[in-house]
C-alpha cells in the first residue's frame, strides 16, 4: 500500500498529465487544428470528419499509422498512436454532426447531372441511398467538395495507397468532369 | 487492369464509362456477374476489424462444441489474424493478415502467450509457412524468408519475389502456403475477379515449387481461390478448399472440397462448377466435359478457409484423420451460411463426405447477420491441441479434449 502524501500526488499528477493532456486534450486539439474543432473542415484539401461512420474513421487512422495510406501529414501524427486511442477518437467524430460547408457558388445543373451520375454508378450501394455512409464506407453527404474530387480522382488514377482496390474499379473511366459534378452534388447533401 | 470482364456484369450498372473503349473497364471484382434480379442487392463483403479487441471483448463462452471439448482463448491482440504456422516445438506460431499488411509472432512463455509483430506494412502478407527454421511469408507481391527466425528475433528478411513469377493482378491473390510432405511449396494464384474468361494462364490455379523458388509446376487448374489446403495422412494427396462464385443467390455455388487424385486436373472455373453445372455467364461447349469434381460441396457462399485432416491423439480416436474446416461465414447471401468449424469424415478416395458442425456460436442468429467472430483457419499443436484463429477480433482460440492441461491464463 502507498502512504498518502507527497508520492500519491506526484503519481496522480502524471497519471494526469499522461492521460489527459497527451491522449485526450492533445489528441484532439491537434485533430480539429486542420479539420474544425466541431469536425467540420473549413481547410482546403482537408475532409470533414463529423457524423462519418466509426469503422471507417479507425480504419483510416490505421491506414495512416502503418504507412498503408500514405499522406506525409497524417503519418507523424498517428505514428505510435494506440489502438485504443484511434477507437476513442473515431467515436467521438463519429459522433458530431456533419454539416456541409460552401466552398462554391451552387450550380443546379452541375447538381443534376452528379446526382443522375450518382444513380447510374450505384454509390448509393455502399455508401448507402442517402450517403450517410455505413461501417467501413464513409459518408459522402456534405463532404468538401474539393476534397471529394481530389479523393476521386486519386482513386480513379491509382494514387490512393491503402484500403481496397474497388473504389478504382467504381471510378474506372469517369471523366474528370464527371466527378467534379459528382463532387458539386454529393458536398451539398445534408 | 486489362481484365477480359464478362460483359454482362458490367451493362447496366456501369455503363457510363462507354467512352473509355481503349480498354474493357473491371467493375469492382465484387460487383462481376451480378446478375438483373440481384441489381439492387445490397450485400457487400464484410468489414474486418483493423484495431485490437481486448481479450475482455472476446465472448469465447459463446463458442460452443461437442461434449468434453474445451475452448478457450489462447492469444488476442493479433488484428486481422488468419493463416497460422507453427514451430516444430509449438513454441511459436506465425500469424499472416490481409489488410493490415502485419505478420504476428505468438510465443508460448510457459502458460502464457506474448505477441510480436515480426514484419509490417506489407501488401496482404496472408500467407505463412514454416521450413525447417525458416519462416516464410507471402504477400501478394512479395516472398520473404526469414532464416532462423525462431532463435533469432531479429532475423533479416530474405526477398525472394524474383523467384517466384507472381502475377500482376491482385485481386484474389493473397495466398495460403504450405509446404507439402514432398518438402515443396504449395502456392495457390487466384482467378482476378467473381467470375471472368482468365486474363492470362497465370491464375485460377495451385502451383508447387522447390523451398527456393526453382522448378515451379502447375499442379491444378480451374480452381476459383483456394486459400487452405492440406495433405490426407493416409495418402498424402494434397486436399484443398474452394470459395465457389459470387451472385449466383442463396442457393449457389457451393464451396468445395477438393482432392487432387494426380497432378494436372482442372478443376472447372470458371466454365464448370460443383457436380457439373455449366457457369450462366461464361459459356463454353461442353462446359464440364474432362473437369474434375469436388469430393464434397461445403455450402453455398460458406467461405471455407482452413483445413486439417486431424493427426493428433487427444482427441478421441474417431477424430482421427477427420479434416476439421473452417466456414469464416458468407457475405453474398441473404441468410448467412458458415460462420463455423465443421468435421468432414471422407473416404480417402474422397468419397461418403458428411460434414458436421464442430464449433459454432460465431453468429447468434440463423436467419441474420449478427456474428462478432469469424474463424479462419486451424493449426495442430504437438501436444494435439487445436488452434483456430479468429479473423474478426484478431484471436486465436484452444480447443482440448478430455483431461488435458489447459493453457495457462494469457
Amino acid at each position: 500500500m502507498q502512504a498518502p502524501g507527497k508520492g500519491r500526488w506526484a503519481w496522480l499528477a502524471a497519471l494526469f498529465v499522461s492521460s489527459f493532456a497527451f491522449s485526450q486534450g492533445e489528441r484532439l486539439s491537434q485533430c480539429t487544428a486542420c479539420h474544425g474543432p466541431d469536425g467540420n473542415s473549413v481547410t482546403q484539401g482537408v475532409p470533414s470528419l463529423a457524423g462519418q461512420p466509426q469503422l471507417f474513421l479507425e480504419n483510416q487512422m490505421i491506414l495512416f499509422r502503418e504507412e498503408l495510406r500514405r499522406s506525409p501529414v497524417m503519418t507523424p501524427i498517428l505514428a505510435g498512436m494506440k489502438d485504443a486511442e484511434i477507437v476513442a477518437l473515431a467515436e467521438h467524430f463519429s459522433k458530431l454532426k456533419a454539416r456541409p460547408v460552401a466552398q462554391s457558388p451552387s450550380d443546379r445543373e452541375v447538381a443534376r447531372k452528379g446526382e443522375a451520375l450518382a444513380k447510374k454508378l450505384r454509390c448509393g450501394v455502399c455508401h448507402t441511398a442517402n450517403f450517410q455512409g455505413q461501417k467501413q464506407m464513409p459518408r459522402l453527404a456534405g463532404q468538401r467538395e474539393d476534397y471529394l474530387v481530389s479523393e476521386m480522382l486519386a482513386y480513379r488514377d491509382g494514387k490512393r495507397s491503402g484500403g481496397d482496390t474497388i473504389m478504382a474499379a467504381a471510378l474506372y473511366g469517369v471523366k474528370d468532369e464527371e466527378i467534379r459534378a459528382l463532387a458539386h452534388y454529393l458536398s451539398r447533401l445534408p | 487492369m486489362n481484365l477480359k470482364i464478362v460483359a454482362l456484369a458490367v451493362s447496366t450498372a456501369f455503363a457510363l464509362t462507354a467512352q473509355a473503349q481503349d480498354k474493357p473497364k473491371p467493375p469492382p471484382a465484387w460487383h462481376q456477374g451480378k446478375p438483373p434480379a440481384q441489381a439492387e442487392s445490397k450485400l457487400a463483403p464484410h468489414a474486418g476489424k483493423m484495431t485490437e479487441t481486448p481479450a475482455s471483448q472476446i465472448p469465447v463462452s459463446k463458442l460452443k462444441a461437442p461434449k468434453g471439448f474445451k475452448v478457450e482463448l489462447w492469444a488476442s491482440g493479433l488484428p486481422g489474424g488468419r493463416a497460422m504456422a507453427v514451430s516444430e516445438d509449438g513454441k511459436k506460431v506465425w500469424v499472416g493478415t490481409r489488410s493490415i499488411g502485419r505478420v504476428y509472432e505468438v510465443t508460448d512463455e510457459g502458460g502464457k502467450r506474448s505477441v510480436r509483430t515480426v514484419i509490417d506494412k506489407l501488401n496482404q502478407p496472408a500467407g505463412v509457412a514454416v521450413n525447417g527454421g525458416a519462416l516464410y511469408v507471402f504477400a501478394i507481391d512479395k516472398v520473404l524468408k526469414f532464416n532462423d527466425i525462431a532463435s533469432n528475433a531479429n532475423a533479416q528478411p530474405e526477398d525472394l519475389t524474383a523467384k517466384f513469377d507472381l502475377p500482376k493482378e491482385q485481386h484474389h491473390n493473397w495466398k495460403y502456403v504450405a509446404f507439402g510432405p514432398d518438402k515443396k511449396l504449395y502456392v495457390p494464384f487466384g482467378a482476378p475477379c467473381n467470375i471472368c474468361e482468365l486474363p492470362s494462364d497465370e491464375y485460377a490455379q495451385i502451383r508447387r515449387y522447390n523451398a527456393d523458388g526453382s522448378g515451379k509446376e502447375v499442379i491444378a487448374t480451374g480452381v476459383r481461390n483456394s486459400v487452405g489446403f492440406d495433405w490426407h495422412p493416409k495418402t498424402g494427396e494434397l486436399w484443398f478448399t474452394d470459395h465457389g462464385r459470387d451472385w449466383a443467390g442463396d442457393k449457389g455455388f457451393h464451396d468445395e472440397l477438393n482432392r487432387l487424385s494426380k497432378a494436372g486436373l482442372n478443376f472447372g472455373f470458371p466454365y464448370c462448377h460443383n457436380n457439373g453445372t455449366p457457369d450462366p455467364d461464361v459459356k463454353k461447349e461442353k462446359a464440364c466435359e474432362g473437369m474434375a469434381k469436388p469430393a464434397l460441396l461445403l455450402g453455398p457462399h460458406v467461405a471455407a478457409m482452413g483445413i486439417k485432416f486431424y493427426t493428433g491423439k487427444m482427441f478421441p480416436k474417431e477424430y482421427r484423420n477427420v479434416a476439421f474446416i473452417a466456414r469464416k461465414g458468407s457475405w453474398n447471401r441473404e441468410k448467412p451460411s458458415g460462420f463455423d468449424v465443421v468435421t468432414v469424415r471422407v473416404g480417402a478416395d474422397g468419397k461418403g463426405g458428411k460434414i458436421t458442425p464442430f464449433l459454432t456460436g460465431f453468429n447468434e442468429s440463423k436467419e441474420a447477420y449478427k456474428f462478432w467472430g469469424r474463424p479462419a483457419y486451424i493449426a495442430q499443436m504437438p501436444d494435439g491441441a487445436l488452434l483456430v484463429s479468429d479473423e474478426q477480433v484478431g484471436a486465436i482460440y484452444r480447443i482440448s479434449y478430455g483431461s488435458a492441461k489447459p493453457a495457462a491464463k494469457k
